[in-house]
């Protein structure tokens, strides 16, 4: 027998003891979520005979919409201190809002890229093997296939992309050349969580496919990019690098801007920092994607942002670009 | 890998360049050299090779790319390796398809002793431990031409190997006494009655030491699949698994193992005293590839020579006739022209690029998806009201609903198995965070993506979520939302949890006018306002009495700047009282400080308000 008043009875009692905001959501699919117990509630008022459903049912739509009032209207309050007095502010210093350092770094780039007549772009985060290994040229024996690099849905064929490059083989086969087009990203690799690994990274990437395009173009528009986020006076070499979607392949880096060049842990000694990969598309690539590499040719360049973000905003535990421990000076803009 | 200058110059005598030099010029020809350092009176330096540069995991291969950039002569180590005895050798392949090739041969009486000073401090420079003469000596051979190889006991193993994949031997024994658990299809190398080697290790059962008279020597190259696939069975990591996984040269193991035969006879003394072994069923060959020498010059965008382009390639070992060109079998990783083009600009010299040309700017037909746009407009609107921006984790402990949840198979941080269905549930995270750490007058949003699982597809929709302490302001945000995007009707409400908005802007997007939200801003909100809090915000009030009416713009504007600004996180009057019969003007000032304690906050804010 449904006894709605018990289950109010029981959900008051469970609501008193709420003391987060977070607790009052665990609570809220706990009763009204589509496996709770409204919702085992309405299953079992499907299957009794008509008469008692005409009863019970009045009582049952009531009690879900008290617990729904009672849920909407419970107060919580973030902190003692400085909510009760909000209405009795009569002045402070300005609040301003602010863009996560990521973002901040995504949109200086767009801007970039915008100038220099690119769109910006995206792509599924949940990937199949096809679109980030297969038609990247990856090799079916790829480090990055294994197992402990990659986060499956349902393995082999469907995973979280692993790098931006998944966004350019779906660019690739979606659209028409020519075209220039730039995309941040979120990427996953299969890593434990701690000071200094995440496994949510995030990339910025960019692609033109057109006629005549030439590692000229590649490397002066890099240096573009990095001179726009690192200053005028950044220096940057380019040396030959492997990646199995170019050909030739390119990698920048970056003199270290902790010792200059002279070695230091930062860079592990070398003086210099990799920030990235980059290359003319390999011409299997573009085949892989119907695109004739006897007509067209591309490049392609990513580079991850966490690093920098932390370097340039002074964060020291790469945890905090998605924790809970990054806030913004209110008043300063 | 490391690089010992030295022995460098073995392979290249007339190589005279300054260590800094040569690490600069490794790393621009593709082989990124962390660092160099003095080995007494020598240099070493420390590699990264590319994963299909498998040639370079030894000296012979870094050696012929440094010939050819600095056009000194490779110079082949003298092999005089006595003619063998032509008793052949009881081995069988049985595992043809995952043995490209075989060498072997049996040296017998041998006088085996610790390895001499040179060899020993040859292979402690490259990490491995020093075991012996004829041990170091097969490690020194791996490392000079990037083959491993292997020497067996034959007072252990006998002379009868058998490369075999593995039917039923359930566990082996490795050099340092460890057991690994086998399975069947292992690659080994047996004796027709005990397990002696796994491809890239040995075995106890056949270890050479100071009492060896008599052994096998075996240099081989595999399928590389099948080498890699059975040490991540067995989780087992070796020097010889690193190069026997990549693309190596069964070619090359004529010129390696007559080197690993001659230098075990001369420092052991000894003959051959079989056959040599060689199964090569298939001998290794390259492809012919078409090449036009102008195309350097084309893909770089400069002018590079074609004869340098010819000539290039022909210092790799290449053989051309007319346009097509064959390539060495050391260098299995060409196979396309692009392959070629790359050899050419490398040595060429990626530096000679200029810098200074970005790729025209002119404008293609936008491609731009319109929730790229929305997404990016509403970002830059929410900071604009106010709000700041927060990313969290897109993986979740508690499906939102169950029935439509995404969730993952192997993911490493198995107490957030789940992908998110909405923004509350990270919003409602990132707000029990901010108030752990006690952050007054929270006010934030967040744009990303949800999935969900419906009909066996995966869909994913972008979401802005936004929490105001305040919740008269959600309605003011979502009336001014609404008017930016000029919507005439409510926009619905996802989020049954109070302070919270949730909004699908995938499903918004067909109801808008994107003219409204198209324009991108002139300037960006940059901002260096970001903390990375570690510490409990500490609030403290605080009374001033004043003899005047002021101002309190000004009075904030005063203290701002009197309290240290490396602890201050926000300042405002909550209070005011006045009494002008009595000239008393009491004003409550509230000051937050951050990244600093209890104790340093409240002595802060005594002398600040001039309380002490």
């Amino acid at each position: 027998m449904i006894d709605t008043k018990q289950i109010y009875n029981q959900f008051e009692k469970e609501l008193d003891q709420v003391s987060s905001a977070s607790e009052l959501e665990t609570l809220r699919i706990k009763y009204l979520g589509r496996q709770g117990i409204m919702g085992s509630l309405f299953l079992e008022l499907k299957d009794l005979p008509q008469d008692q459903k005409q009863l019970l049912g009045p009582a049952v739509n009531q009690l879900k919409k008290q617990i729904e009032e009672a849920i909407g209207s419970k107060t919580f309050t973030p902190s003692t201190k400085p909510d009760t007095t909000t209405t009795k502010i009569i002045e402070g210093l300005p609040k301003y809002g602010h863009l996560h350092p990521i973002t901040q770094t995504e949109l200086q780039l767009n801007q970039l890229f915008s100038h220099l007549g690119f769109s910006i772009y995206n792509g599924p985060i949940i990937e199949t093997d096809e679109f980030n290994f297969q038609r990247l040229n990856v090799p079916l024996d790829h480090p990055a296939r294994d197992m402990q690099d990659s986060i499956y849905i349902q393995e082999p064929k469907y995973l979280l992309r692993t790098q931006t490059s998944a966004i350019e083989a779906r660019l690739l086969a979606q659209e028409k050349p020519p075209f220039k087009v730039a995309f941040p990203g979120t990427v996953y690799r299969n890593e434990k969580v701690n000071r200094s690994n995440h496994f949510v990274f995030h990339q910025y990437q960019a692609v033109v496919v057109d006629k005549g395009i030439t590692m000229k173009d590649l490397i002066g528009t890099i240096d573009l990019m990095f001179k726009t986020l690192y200053g005028p006076d950044v220096v940057v070499r380019y040396r030959c690098k492997y990646y199995p979607e170019v050909e030739p392949g390119l990698g920048p880096d970056m003199q270290c801007f902790q010792c200059k060049g002279k070695g230091c842990p930062l860079c592990k000694g070398a003086g210099w920092i990799e920030m990235g990969g980059a290359g003319l598309i390999n011409p299997l690539v573009l085949k892989a994607a119907g695109i004739d590499p006897k007509i067209w040719r591309g490049f392609a360049f990513g580079m991850g942002l966490d690093r920098w973000a932390m370097a340039n905003f002074k964060i020291t535990d790469i945890r905090t670009l998605l924790g809970g421990n990054l806030a913004y000076k209110p008043y300063l803009k | 890998m490391k690089l010992i200058y030295s022995h460098l110059k073995k392979f290249l005598p007339g190589l005279n360049v300054e260590p800094h030099q040569l690490r600069d010029d490794l790393t621009s020809i593709g082989h990124f050299t962390n660092y160099f350092e003095p080995l007494d009176t020598d240099f070493v330096f420390d590699l990264d090779v590319k994963v299909n540069r498998g040639d370079c995991l030894g000296y012979y291969g870094l050696s012929r790319d440094l010939s050819v950039l600095y056009q000194v002569p490779l110079q082949q180590p003298p092999l005089n390796l006595a003619p063998p005895s032509t008793e052949p050798l009881p081995i069988e392949v049985t595992a043809p398809a995952q043995v490209k090739r075989v060498m072997a041969l049996r040296i017998s009486n041998l006088k085996n002793s610790p390895s001499p000073d040179w060899l020993r401090s040859f292979v402690e420079a490259h990490q491995l431990n020093s075991v012996n003469t004829i041990v170091d000596l097969t490690n020194f051979a791996m490392l000079y031409w990037g083959i491993p190889n292997h020497a067996f006991d034959t007072a252990k193993s006998g002379s009868a190997l058998i490369w075999e994949l593995n039917t039923h031997y359930p566990e082996f024994t490795t050099l340092d006494g460890t057991t690994l658990k086998l399975k069947p299809g292992i690659l080994m190398v047996n004796s027709p009655t005990i397990p002696l080697s796994l491809s890239f290790l040995g075995g106890q059962a056949c270890a050479i030491d100071l009492n060896t008279t008599e052994i096998i020597i075996e240099m081989a190259v595999y399928d590389r699949t099948q080498v890699k696939s059975d040490s991540r069975f067995l989780k087992t990591i070796t020097e010889a698994g690193i190069r026997l996984d990549k693309d190596l040269d069964p070619n090359l193991i004529t010129q390696a193992f007559s080197h690993l035969a001659t230098n075990i006879i001369s420092l052991c003394g000894g003959q051959a005293s079989s056959a040599l072994f060689d199964y090569y069923p298939t001998p290794a060959t390259s492809p012919s590839i078409s090449f036009d020498p102008t195309l350097p010059s084309t893909y770089a965008g400069i002018e590079i020579p074609t004869s340098f382009a010819t000539q290039s390639l022909l210092d790799l070992g290449c053989q051309i006739t007319d346009n097509l060109v064959t390539p060495p079998t050391i260098r299995p990783d060409l196979n396309l022209e692009e392959d070629l083009i790359e050899e050419v600009m490398r040595f060429w010299g990626y530096n000679k690029i200029p810098t200074s040309e970005p790729i025209s700017n002119l404008p293609l037909p936008s491609i731009t998806p319109p929730i790229i746009t929305l997404s990016n407009f509403l970002k830059l609107k929410m900071v604009e009201m106010g709000y700041d921006e927060v990313l969290s984790w897109p993986l979740v402990k508690t499906p939102a609903d169950p029935p439509t949840v995404v969730s993952t198979q192997n993911s490493l941080n198995s107490d957030y198995p789940h992908l998110r269905q909405n923004l509350t549930t990270s919003i409602l995270s990132q707000l029990d965070s901010y108030l752990r750490y006690k952050l007054p007058n929270p006010q934030f949003f967040e744009i990303g993506t949800v999935f969900n699982k419906i009909d066996n597809k995966f869909i994913e929709s972008v979401r802005l979520a936004f929490y105001h302490h305040d919740r008269n302001q959600i309605n003011n945000t979502l009336l001014e939302l609404q008017k930016t995007l000029g919507l005439n009707t409510n926009i619905p409400q996802l989020s049954s949890t109070p302070n919270i908005f949730e909004i699908d802007l995938t499903a918004l997007l067909p109801t808008l006018d994107l003219s409204l939200v198209s324009a991108p801003p002139s300037t960006l909100p940059l901002s260096q306002a970001v903390v990375e809090l570690s510490g409990q915000i500490i609030t403290l009030d605080a009374n001033i009495t004043l003899t005047e009416p002021q101002d309190t713009q000004m009075l904030l504007n005063k203290y701002v700047h009197i309290v240290d600004p490396q602890y201050l996180w926000s300042l405002s009057i909550i209070d005011q009282y006045s009494d002008p019969t009595h000239n008393v003007y009491r004003y409550t000032f509230r000051a937050s400080y951050y990244n600093c304690t209890d104790k340093v906050a409240k002595k802060l804010h005594l002398q600040s308000f001039g309380l002490l």
